[in-house]
């Protein structure tokens, strides 16, 4: 058995790049083996620092047999000069050709015997190839060369069964060296296996297998925040992209002047992160602490990396709290007059504008919330004010979070300052949700305001394009109401958003946006409920000719139906339902017209009583206020009509000799199907 | 190649002195900066028309940058709102360029054996220029001291071949290599000068002009002069002067963007304007260089 060990060795390729080529190579590499029917061991992986992307494939044949397979060539009536062309690329004779005829005619025929071919000869002539099939979600082109790659590729390395393999990609010859030194280039090694070189590199302090990397990093981290008596935050983007900038990792814990933990956490943290990709330290407590890692490429051994990199923070938070203390104290009030500069979006006015829709919305919201008006309308007046901050000039990602620190130092009420703060939440599907009601008012005005504005000027998303990620706008106002339980007219609150922005004397079509947006919503339902892995009939079941006020309706019902579907309670329902709508459309087919209500008069026997009795119980269940809302409990009265059912089906025929009772029983099956339909359209469940 | 490193802290000027003498053994055209007001090194006609066409080029050059909303008064000691840049440009980008760019730290007395030298994803864009490069943001020990970039695209052309471009934030670098937590506490030369005496003067009182006093009804007047001379250049085909009118309305445009008289929109505006005079020249250029 032999093995594949190719590197590719370039300039720093940027960790998701590497993460993707990583993949990419795999699956490549993975389709060529399989097309060719080649053995391979199929846990193989794909490895790479910032300079090398590694691929080491063991248990491979040297050699595959290929089976004896007749190759049609022209039809036999084509010219001669077609049978000469089949015969030479076909490298044989015209002794070989035979004539066969198939259901298309009678053509000639070549049968090539079974043979041998070497895989390193295949791999030689297709590596090439595997390589170009990499794509890149960014790429460059350097020097003179055409070549697209992540960052310029400077040598391939490419070994088969210990041997070198040679092909040609673009201007680069492969070969069985590599440089061992990333930064100048100069020594060139020869590996010959795959072993060899982890070993070579290893002894270097180089650890090229990432998963490796991420261990002894997080070993390490993990030593010294046991020692010192702190935690970090799990966020394993930032681990993941770290370990894909060294090869040789050395953790190192600096910290800074502990004046600056009056700066607001949320930036101090950023500028480590996002800034420094640092990893800050909290106390038992979740306090953040003035230690932090760095993960350094080198080990520290005269202590420069350490002081250098403490030096950067104390120069990037000095920034930071200079900011800050500028920044708090302008008073956010005074400001507001201020937005009528900042450009919110092109025909949707300034930012002062957006905020008098928003003062407006928050305001119909906060009576269905049953929360202070005054609140949520001083909220809605100055949570945008931050945006004219440096602070949010320096750190873009903390608009809202530095507002309602600003809110909070001047003396604002408490979910005033929250809502601020947390206006912008959810981000999307993953993101954390608000959960305070002045919170929620304020993120669903913000939402509704651009949903609508963004409609009204007609920039709807497209199948392929979303650039102002209006998507995910709307499935966190889907995810802003179902997840709270928010009980709104989302329908009203669409109009009346079309009306603020009609008072500011633009001309939307308000039919057209609510049509348009009402489907769009729906739409975000149907995606947001997939994303928890509810089953698709039931999705589609429950969003059937969903209105938009009842969002959180069909959310409720599809997660209590998802739950049970599998269970007796809901097979069995379903079981009932299915029996008797079959029945219906079945008869519906030789048309038999049902009015909705069964004649109690022409009942034969008690199952049918008995069964009419049940269905205007539940009924009577359902028509109680509220009960309508207890999904479970609700499943629970339906599936008890089971033994009405079932004595039903086991002791009366619905077709009757007499149409006039074989209808009234199709009557009364329709009124079960009606009454199950009111909970649930189970007409479009898989059973 | 080995260069000796004193023991003395090397100073403001000496660095310079270093790196030209360095990239000049590279065999780069060693200029003087340019002599127009310009945001950074890149905005030398050396850069960015240079690096359009097919023709072979080297260089290096000191070049003052003038960012007008990074003022501060002379308060913060990392911000100014005129600062070094040396700036190198290759083309095509050579091989072994990563080798020189290390070897030039040690020209300089920073030993990258001993320190962190990152090379962090970060690509370029410059909205004006209509360029955009990929590359990186050099750290040493966690401190950004060079910007790294294989142009893509100059003034909307894509780069044929790709020029590499090299750029050292001088006053980040010195206080590093001198060790300094103030910009104003670099030592310019081995007389005790420091960086203080040189400039922090000039800081508070461009600060003031930038976002106080610059009579802004004049410059928006200004704008449209120069916008309306390079077009005029540009239908008479000469190139470099065209640019040199061009520059003038960046400069223009970034001094209103401090005084804060531009709004989003207009901002958006006002930089294709600047984009569209630049992609002209670059038309231009590119005909006189086949």
């Amino acid at each position: 058995m032999s093995e594949l060990f190719v590197e590719l060795f370039s300039e720093e390729i940027p960790a998701n790049l590497q993460i993707n080529a990583r993949n990419e190579l795999k699956k490549n590499i993975k389709n060529f083996f399989i097309d060719n029917q080649i053995k391979f061991n199929e846990n193989f992986n794909v490895y790479s620092t910032p300079n090398r992307l590694v691929l080491y494939i063991d248990k491979i044949p040297s050699e595959i047999k290929l089976n004896p397979e007749e190759i049609r060539g022209p039809n036999v009536n084509a010219p001669e000069k077609a049978l000469k062309g089949f015969i030479r690329s076909n490298n044989t004779t015209l002794e070989k050709i035979f004539k066969k005829t198939t259901e298309k005619g009678e053509f000639y025929f070549f049968k090539k015997e079974s043979r041998k071919i070497k895989v390193s000869d295949l791999l030689e002539k297709n590596l090439s190839e595997i390589l170009t099939k990499i794509t890149w979600n960014k790429s460059m082109k350097w020097a003179n060369y055409d070549l697209y790659w992540g960052r310029p590729l400077k040598s391939i390395l490419a070994i088969f069964n210990k041997k070198p393999l040679n092909f040609v990609f673009n201007h680069i010859n492969s070969s069985n060296k590599t440089f061992t030194d990333k930064s100048l280039e100069e020594d060139l090694k020869i590996f010959n296996d795959f072993n060899s070189y982890i070993k070579f590199f290893k002894q270097k302090g180089i650890l090229i297998d990432q998963d490796l990397r991420k261990k002894i990093i997080q070993n390490k981290i993990n030593e010294i925040i046991n020692k010192k008596n702190l935690k970090i935050e799990q966020n394993e983007r930032l681990i993941d992209e770290i370990v894909n900038i060294v090869e040789k990792p050395a953790v190192i814990i600096c910290d800074f002047d502990k004046k600056f933990l009056n700066v607001p956490s949320e930036i101090l943290i950023t500028t480590m992160q996002s800034h420094q990709k640092y990893l800050p330290t909290f106390d038992k407590k979740n306090n953040l602490t003035n230690n932090f890692f760095v993960v350094s490429d080198i080990k520290d051994t005269k202590g420069f990396v350490k002081l250098g990199n403490e030096r950067v923070i104390e120069a990037r938070l000095s920034d930071a709290e200079f900011f800050w203390e500028k920044n708090k104290t302008q008073n956010l009030v005074k400001q507001v007059d201020k937005l009528k500069n900042i450009n919110y979006f092109k025909g949707l006015g300034s930012y002062f504008d957006k905020i008098q829709r928003m003062r407006k919305l928050s305001s119909v919201i906060s009576d269905d919330f049953l929360i202070s008006k005054d609140k949520i309308e001083i909220a809605s007046s100055i949570c945008k004010v931050d945006l004219m901050s440096d602070l949010v000039g320096e750190f873009p990602e903390l608009q809202g979070i530095v507002g309602g620190h600003f809110a909070k130092f001047q003396g604002f009420d408490k979910e005033v300052c929250l809502a601020i703060s947390e206006q912008y939440l959810p981000n999307g599907m993953e993101s954390k949700l608000p959960k305070k009601m002045y919170s929620v008012a304020l993120s669903l005005s913000d939402k509704l305001d651009s949903l609508v504005g963004f409609f009204g000027i007609n920039l709807k998303p497209t199948s392929s394009k979303d650039p102002y990620a209006i998507r995910r706008m709307a499935i966190s106002l889907v995810r802003l109401i179902v997840e709270n339980e928010t009980k709104i007219k989302l329908k009203d609150l669409i109009v009346y958003t079309c009306s603020a922005y009609r008072d500011q004397g633009y001309d939307f079509d308000t039919k057209k946006i609510q049509n348009e947006l009402s489907d769009f919503i729906i739409e975000r339902l149907k995606n947001y409920l997939k994303e928890k892995k509810i089953r698709q009939d039931i999705i589609e079941s429950s969003t059937f000719l969903l209105g938009l006020d009842d969002l959180l309706k069909a959310y409720k019902k599809s997660l209590c139906l998802n739950k049970n579907i599998k269970k007796e309670i809901g097979f069995e329902t379903i079981a009932v339902y299915k029996r008797s709508s079959n029945i219906l459309n079945t008869e519906e087919k030789i048309s038999i017209e049902t009015l909705g209500f069964a004649d109690p008069g022409l009942f034969k026997n008690d199952y049918e009583k008995k069964l009419y009795k049940k269905i205007n119980d539940i009924r009577k269940y359902f028509l109680s206020i509220g009960k309508d809302e207890n999904y479970e409990e609700s499943l629970k009265i339906l599936s008890s009509i089971k033994n009405e059912v079932n004595d039903f089906f086991d002791n009366v025929i619905v077709n009757d000799e007499d149409i006039i009772i074989k209808k009234n029983r199709l009557e009364l099956l329709n009124m079960l199907c009606k009454t199950f339909d009111n909970y649930f359209n189970f007409s479009k469940i898989e059973a | 190649m080995v260069y000796k490193t004193k023991k003395k802290t090397l100073s403001f000027q000496d660095t310079i002195f270093n790196l030209q003498k360095y990239w000049s053994k590279k065999g780069c055209v060693i200029l003087q900066p340019y002599d127009l007001e310009v945001g950074a090194g890149t905005f030398h006609p050396a850069t960015t028309l240079r690096s359009l066409g097919p023709k072979p080029w080297k260089t290096a050059y000191v070049q003052p940058s003038r960012r007008p909303t990074d003022g501060r008064y002379g308060d913060n000691p990392n911000r100014l709102q005129h600062y070094y840049q040396f700036q190198v440009l290759i083309k095509p980008s050579p091989k072994e360029i990563k080798k020189m760019y290390l070897n030039s730290l040690s020209s300089i007395g920073i030993n990258y054996e001993e320190h962190d030298i990152r090379f962090v994803e970060d690509d370029w864009e410059s909205p004006t220029l209509g360029a955009a490069g990929l590359g990186w943001e050099v750290w040493c020990d966690g401190m950004e001291v060079t910007q790294f970039t294989y142009f893509q695209q100059m003034a909307g052309v894509e780069c044929k071949p790709v020029s590499v471009e090299i750029t050292y934030g001088l006053e980040r670098l010195c206080m590093f290599i001198q060790n300094k937590k103030s910009v104003f506490d670099l030592i310019w030369n081995d007389e005790g000068i420091t960086y203080k005496d040189v400039f922090h003067k000039s800081e508070k009182e461009f600060s003031a002009y930038n976002f106080e006093y610059a009579n802004t009804d004049n410059l928006f007047k200004i704008f449209e002069m120069h916008e309306e001379e390079t077009k005029l250049l540009v239908e008479k085909k000469i190139s470099l002067p065209a640019y040199d009118q061009c520059l003038k309305c960046s400069h223009v445009f970034n001094i209103l963007d401090a005084r804060g008289v531009i709004s989003v929109a207009q901002r958006a505006e006002y930089i294709a304007r600047i984009r569209e005079l630049t992609k002209s020249i670059g038309k231009v250029w590119i005909e006189s260089q086949s």
